[in-house]
């Protein structure tokens, strides 16, 4: 049987990748989506980000939300020892099972997540 | 610089990877800073190139590199710029930026933390860049750099046919690649953007700098994806080849390990069958024979070292069948095993003389050992030799010595062996190689003191194979054969127990340092009174036997007995003889199974009706011999014979003419003869001129069979002293010795046969050498009553003994004037070598 095994591990052919992954220019956000009565609930993981740094637009069934992330507790005096936040641009695009276009926007920052209610102007079932 | 080496740890960011192109990328936007010139820290990158839109972990130990990407950090995007170091350049110093490349990529970091001696960050590429201008090289590199605007489509058709073949090669090269994570399997089908998997390609791909730079520098999608599908042709093309070998190798390694597994399965088969000849239960069985085999110490290493080549070979292997019989011979072999020698010396003369007539020398060689053995168990056991004529019972004595030492007996016959190998064995390496006859009869014999009967030692060959006489020179030698080395064994065996007992007929043909070797005891041929007790002990009882005769309804007198012996048989021995008694016996018994008699005798005058006309008339005495004439004796073979020597003048003639097939020494004999009564004419009182006047003719009958030897020298000067005297020899009277020119009369051999052969014959007056005087205690009492010896050691005695006083047959006056020409010219012819009566 051991005989089986090292035949195995002479077999073992792994080809070496190189690894680079692909994958969007920039980050993107975590978010939940909730169903309402009336029509969307929203809800975007950007803490740090600006109100003046958001952008929101909506083309067909499509939201997307973009905006940059800027570091602003630094200064040349920190030493970073750890980073795990993406900063820089990101962009969210979040796809609906229906159009959405024409639909009322009510946005709000709450413990640094990002809320957004879409109020459909018709049903939307 | 080793700061743009990528680390390999990449395990974590795949899931990360999937989540984010989960939502295609929308770039029509640029950056929000991209708009202009800005300045930015410069992580110069070695032997890689960062492509936009892919995610790659890097390391930063070296000062500048470290500060470089301190100063990204410090920024509020954290954004830093990765250019590649031209290949060839700045190698392990720090790069300078003339030997960097003027087009990069705008990074953002985004997971960073600090190892032992370096940073370790992940980045992801976003756009790519231009340096305008250098502003600074410490503490670390900073340009002034302006965003490059997406990529252009010159042509939207090319784009897509390049977009499809490069598709369809990366389907291929997925194919060939199971170990690709599912997950970027289907990032990569997924992705839609061109210049997005053009920049994945090239990262995956081992490109080299200069060629990826190239693909980062292109300034449209045409162009981009050209290069993209140049190289990934190529690469999808090596890693087909390298599978296809792969592949190849992988069936090889399958087939082995096929027969592997099969075989393993028929073991396991054949012992649920029970049949236990499996290769381990076949070594096992041989362990277990080995662990209870009593070997020496030497041969006990030997044989555990075959049997662990044994069992690593497959029972298929030619070598293991080898092993296997070679590891059965070495556990078959007595190498300790003894038989008990039965001490009785009593029985065991009971035994000798039950299975022998006679041959007392013989007996008391034996029991002479015996008694040795007796008072020393550890004494070396003795090397005999009987020489003797075909059927005294050489063979037959082998085995009552054996039965009535209580030993083994072996027997090997050596006549017409030419091979050393046949003694000694061959050696392993060849096909079918066997030990010697020696082990081999050892082995049979099962255990290592029987008696080996080396029968026909005297009929040995030799060729250029080798000469097996040389091998028995180690063999017989008490002082060498304890360490008898088989070619075959390759041990040493110990020969010195074993009681080697040759036979030879003629000790002559035996080379001399043989014959050294062995304790030569001489069977002379038997008399017929001899015969005749054997035949009454044990031809006559065995042949009654035989042919299915009750003892009651055959029975045989000695005169019939003797008769036979005489008349229908010719030899020394008595096979002849049992034989013939044996063809009476079938004739009685065809006489009892047809009911013409119920128990039938035979008596001598009944021979004739059973076995026909006599067939052999013995030389019998002459009644009369004219002068000239005397009566010799000669040994053969089979036994003595009584001849005559005739001589007769030639008038006028010359010299000596010899005839009768006479070798050179009786020739020679004959001369010396002749010159000895020339020399002494007067003292014989033999005119002198006779030998000049006459030639004289000697002839020995029976003239078609060739003798040789000097014991008949004095029965010639008889008869050519007779010859000249004129004076009778008397008929009654044979003689035999070795005559020299001086006139004395030497000792010769064969007496014992020579004198029953005479007796025989009706002779009762035989003249012998005196220095033969010896031999005399050899013959049978009997025999010896009937005669009267005359020894004498002169040849002026002979002629006393043998010439009649009276002068019946005057010799012819020798004529006057005949001798200036006499010649001693002898003619005679060489003799051809058929049937040859020697004289020892």
């Amino acid at each position: 049987m051991t005989m089986a095994k090292s035949i195995e591990r002479y077999l073992r052919f792994m080809p070496v990748t190189k690894p680079g992954r692909m994958c969007d220019r920039h980050w993107s956000p975590a978010a939940d989506v909730y169903r309402t009565r009336d029509g969307w609930l929203v809800k975007v993981d950007l803490a740090g980000v600006s109100p003046d740094e958001l952008e929101i637009t909506i083309a067909g069934p499509v939201l997307v939300i973009e905006g940059t992330r800027r570091d602003t507790s630094c200064s040349e005096t920190v030493s970073y020892h750890q980073v795990e936040i993406s900063y820089s641009r990101f962009e969210k695009s979040l796809r609906f099972p229906c159009p959405i276009e024409g639909a009322q926007i009510e946005s709000d920052y709450q413990d640094g997540l990002l809320l957004l209610r879409l109020r459909s102007p018709e049903e939307c079932e | 610089m080793n700061n743009g080496q990528r680390t390999t740890d990449n395990g974590q960011l795949t899931n990360h990877m999937a989540e984010n192109i989960t939502t295609p990328a929308t770039t029509e936007a640029a950056p929000q800073t991209a708009a202009e010139p800005f300045e930015i820290a410069v992580l110069p990158l070695q032997n890689t190139t960062l492509f936009p839109g892919t995610v790659v972990p890097l390391a930063a130990g070296r000062p500048r590199s470290v500060a470089a990407v301190e100063a990204a950090l410090a920024g509020p995007e954290k954004l830093l710029a990765c250019i590649s170091v031209r290949p060839g350049k700045g190698t392990e110093a720090e790069a300078t930026p003339e030997e960097i490349y003027g087009v990069g990529t705008l990074v953002m970091v985004k997971r960073m933390f600090r190892g032992e001696d370096a940073l370790q960050i992940i980045v992801q590429g976003t756009e790519r860049l231009r340096v305008l201008e250098w502003t600074q090289t410490e503490p670390h590199l900073r340009a002034r750099v302006a965003v490059l605007p997406p990529l252009r489509t010159d042509d939207q058709q090319e784009v897509e046919a390049l977009q499809r073949n490069v598709r369809v090669l990366i389907e291929r090269a997925l194919a060939i690649l199971p170990q690709v994570p599912p997950e970027v399997r289907a990032a990569v089908m997924g992705a839609q953007e061109p210049t997005q998997v053009a920049y994945f390609l090239a990262s995956v791909l081992n490109l080299g700098v200069e060629y990826e730079q190239a693909m980062l520098e292109a300034e449209t999608t045409d162009e981009l994806l050209r290069l993209a599908h140049v190289r990934l042709a190529r690469e999808v093309e090596i890693m087909q080849l390298s599978s296809k070998i792969a592949t190849e190798a992988q069936t090889e390694m399958d087939k082995a390990q096929r027969d592997y597994v099969l075989r393993q399965q028929m073991k396991a088969i054949q012992k649920e069958l029970g049949d236990d000849d499996g290769d381990d239960a076949e070594a096992n069985l041989m362990r277990e024979r080995l662990a209870e085999a009593d070997l020496p110490a030497e041969v006990r290493t030997e044989a555990e070292r075959e049997l662990k080549r044994m069992e690593r070979l497959p029972a298929a292997a030619p070598d293991h069948h080898v092993i296997r019989s070679y590891l059965e011979y070495v556990l078959e072999l007595p190498w300790r095993k003894a038989s008990e020698d039965r001490l009785d010396l009593a029985e065991a003369r009971r035994v000798l003389d039950a299975d022998h007539y006679g041959l007392e020398d013989i007996k008391e060689r034996i029991l002479e050992f015996l008694a040795v053995v007796k008072l020393r168990p550890d004494s070396k056991s003795p090397i005999l030799c009987f020489v003797g004529p075909p059927g005294v019972g050489k063979t037959s004595l082998g085995r009552s010595i054996a039965r009535s030492l209580g030993r083994e007996f072996e027997r090997l016959s050596l006549g017409g062996m030419r091979d050393e190998a046949e003694l000694r064995g061959h050696r392993r390496t060849y096909i079918g190689a066997m030990p010697g006859r020696i082990i081999q009869s050892l082995r049979r014999a099962k255990v290592n003191n029987p008696i080996l009967m080396l029968d026909e030692i005297d009929k040995l060959g030799a060729d250029f194979r080798g000469d097996p006489a040389s091998a028995l020179l180690e063999i017989l030698d008490p002082q060498q054969n304890n360490t008898f080395r088989d070619h075959y064994l390759d041990l040493p065996f110990d020969l010195s127990k074993v009681f080697f007992i040759a036979t030879a007929n003629q000790l002559g043909p035996i080379p001399p340092p043989l014959r050294d070797r062995m304790e030569i005891i001489a069977l002379a041929g038997y008399s017929d009174q001899e015969k005749l007790h054997i035949a009454l002990q044990y031809l006559v009882p065995r042949q009654v036997g035989e042919n299915g005769l009750r003892p009651e309804q055959f029975e045989i007198t000695n005169a019939a007995i003797m008769l036979i012996a005489e008349r229908y048989t010719r030899e020394a021995g008595v096979r002849q003889l049992e034989r013939t008694i044996g063809s009476v016996a079938r004739k009685a018994a065809l006489k009892i199974a047809t009911n013409d008699a119920t128990a039938v005798r035979v008596d001598a005058s009944d021979i004739k009706e059973f076995l026909g006309a006599p067939r052999f008339y013995p030389e019998e005495a002459r009644k009369e011999l004219p002068a000239g004439v005397s009566t010799g004796m000669a040994w053969t073979e089979m036994g003595g014979q009584i001849l005559f020597i005739e001589a007769t003048l030639l008038p006028g003639g010359q010299g000596l003419t010899i005839t009768g097939q006479l070798g050179e020494v009786m020739q020679e004999s004959a001369r010396a003869a002749r010159s000895y009564l020339w020399s002494h004419a007067s003292e014989f009182g033999i005119p002198p001129e006779m030998f000049k006047s006459y030639g004289v003719h000697l002839h020995v009958p029976a003239g078609a069979i060739p003798k040789d030897g000097p014991s008949a020298g004095v029965a010639i000067t008889a008869a050519l002293a007779s010859l000249m005297t004129g004076r009778r020899v008397s008929h009654n009277t044979s003689m035999t010795g070795e005559i020299t020119l001086s006139g004395l009369v030497f000792p010769v051999g064969g007496i014992k046969e020579k004198v029953l052969a005479a007796h025989r014959a009706g002779i009762r007056r035989i003249i012998l050498p005196s220095r033969n005087e010896a031999d005399i205690a050899d013959i049978p009492e009997e025999v010896l009553k009937e005669l009267e010896i005359v020894l004498v050691s002169r040849i002026s005695e002979v002629l006393d003994a043998a010439l009649e006083k009276l002068v019946a047959n005057p010799p012819p006056p020798p004529p006057a004037g005949m001798d200036a020409a006499a010649r001693n010219q002898p003619t005679t012819q060489a003799q051809p070598d058929a049937l040859r009566v020697r004289e020892p």
